[in-house]
């Protein structure tokens, strides 16, 4: 017996310590979106070819991408460890890895700032707590800057040019996995993750510091669609707006509100997860998305958050509008239908309800 | 296993994983019924739930993580969204007295 009790909670253990990883990852990104959208929206209107086409203010995006963003991450990772002091460190560590390095270092700066946080709080904690109350504000200090600076030349000299290998290999992993137009294969896992609220962790942690790399040699990353396409869960609340159980049918409008124009997708996994083989809908629907994305070359500038239609439009380079819009149709499309075949049109619903009815000593009406 | 009277709730807190998208619009659903009463709802990432929270709400998957941080204040979870009876719940409690335990 204990086997069967054991291994749920063993699951929701490591669900949970899944997320809070994740949760770290994103808690490092999200904060900061502001400043992405703009380097996003300067993107698609500066560059040559661009909306606005302006050689001056095209000199914003590289140093927006490959400074402001890292160190901003950076910043928010070492605040996230150690406080303010934490936050600094990790701001200085992240320009060591961050200048001359080809590609945007966000995995680095994810690493580093952290890192360089936690060797601060790790003084602060042992040393720095025994000194005298008169010194502690120049070793306090001292301290921060020496640890700082220390982690920069380190990053600039060691972590760099590792992080930046890794970073290039999976950029070409999803280069190869696109080439051999296998990217697809990735809704598999990314829509299962995302409806048990890794939505966040995967997008954030892991395809938007991906997509930058590639949106910053090209303009635009199909890497940025791929979770936040709401046309998988648009369908799904479709099909449950009209074929599900009453309680879904009164909520799911209201939901598809939220999650396709307001971007909050969370509101839909508490319907998958009720019903678990709807994710089968997601699935299709997300692998039909990136499917029709990567045919059509599409992509995003910078990674739309919240996922509403509204920030894809926003994000989509010039030109882009077709395959953008036609992956998420063809995404909601398809797992429309599924998620209508899975709940049987509704069938399964009526039967039910007519149960319920008879319990309660209701007529039958047929 | 904590609980609280509805009456000695003053600050409920919504979480979510990053405490910027689901548990923003839960909140401000959540502060409108919850306005008469004096009652203040927040929204935060799951990891840094306020110290002085007196009440706890977050999606099921969630719970876990945010019971790590809370110590003893009651958490309670939500399955769906929009119309879950938990926020009824809350709001009887506060509104009629009566305790809530998780």
């Amino acid at each position: 017996m204990t086997k069967t009790e054991d291994a749920p909670s063993r699951a929701h253990q490591l669900r949970a310590s899944v997320q809070r990883f994740g949760g770290h990852l994103a808690g490092m990104v999200m904060p900061n979106i502001g400043a992405f959208i703009a380097w996003g929206l300067i993107t698609a209107l500066f560059i040559p070819s661009g909306w606005l086409p302006n050689a001056q203010l095209a000199e914003l995006v590289d140093p927006m991408v490959k400074l402001l963003l890292p160190i901003l991450i950076g910043y928010t990772g070492g605040r996230l460890v150690h406080g303010q002091r934490g936050a600094v460190v990790g701001a200085v560590a992240t320009v060591g890895i961050a200048v001359g390095a080809d590609v945007p270092m966000f995995l680095g700066a994810m690493l580093v700032g952290p890192l360089a946080a936690l060797l601060l709080k790790l003084w602060d904690n042992s040393v720095g707590e025994k000194v005298g109350a008169g010194f502690k504000m120049l070793v306090d200090n001292f301290s921060a800057g020496i640890i700082g600076g220390a982690m920069a030349v380190l990053g600039s000299l060691a972590i760099g040019p590792v992080v930046e290998g890794i970073t290039k290999a999976l950029g070409n992993g999803v280069q190869f996995l696109l080439d051999a137009h296998l990217l697809p294969l990735v809704s598999v896992i990314v829509e299962p993750a995302k409806v048990l609220f890794l939505n966040n962790a995967i997008n954030h942690g892991v395809l938007s510091p991906l997509g930058v790399t590639h949106s910053a040699e090209s303009g635009k990353a199909i890497e940025f669609l791929i979770e936040p396409n709401p046309g998988p869960g648009l369908g799904i609340l479709v099909a449950l707006a009209l074929f599900g159980m009453k309680a879904a049918r009164a909520t799911a409008p209201g939901a598809i509100v939220i999650q396709f124009l307001g971007g909050i997708h969370e509101i839909y996994f508490p319907y998958i997860l009720a019903q678990p083989r709807l994710i089968l809908a997601a699935i299709a629907g997300g692998a039909s998305g990136v499917l029709v994305f990567s045919i059509f070359d599409a992509g995003l500038t910078a990674t739309p958050s919240p996922g509403s239609i509204f920030a894809i439009l926003a994000v989509t380079p010039k030109g882009g509008w077709f395959g953008v819009l036609a992956g998420v149709v063809i995404s909601a499309a398809v797992s429309f239908i599924i998620a209508a075949l899975l709940l049987k049109f509704g069938r399964d619903a009526r039967k039910a309800e007519r149960e319920q009815e008879v319990a309660n000593g209701g007529t039958v009406k047929s | 296993m904590s609980s609280i009277e509805g009456s000695a709730i003053k600050k409920v807190v919504i979480a979510c994983d990053a405490g910027m998208g689901s548990s923003v619009m839960v909140a401000s659903q959540l502060a409108k019924r919850l306005k008469p009463y004096s009652v203040s709802v927040t929204h935060t990432p799951v990891n840094d739930i306020p110290e002085d929270a007196d009440l706890v709400l977050c999606q099921m998957t969630l719970l876990a993580r945010a019971r790590k941080s809370t110590g003893e204040t009651v958490v309670l979870g939500f399955q769906s969204f929009l119309g879950d009876p938990v926020f009824d719940k809350v709001e009887a409690a506060i509104r009629d007295g009566g305790s809530l335990a998780d």
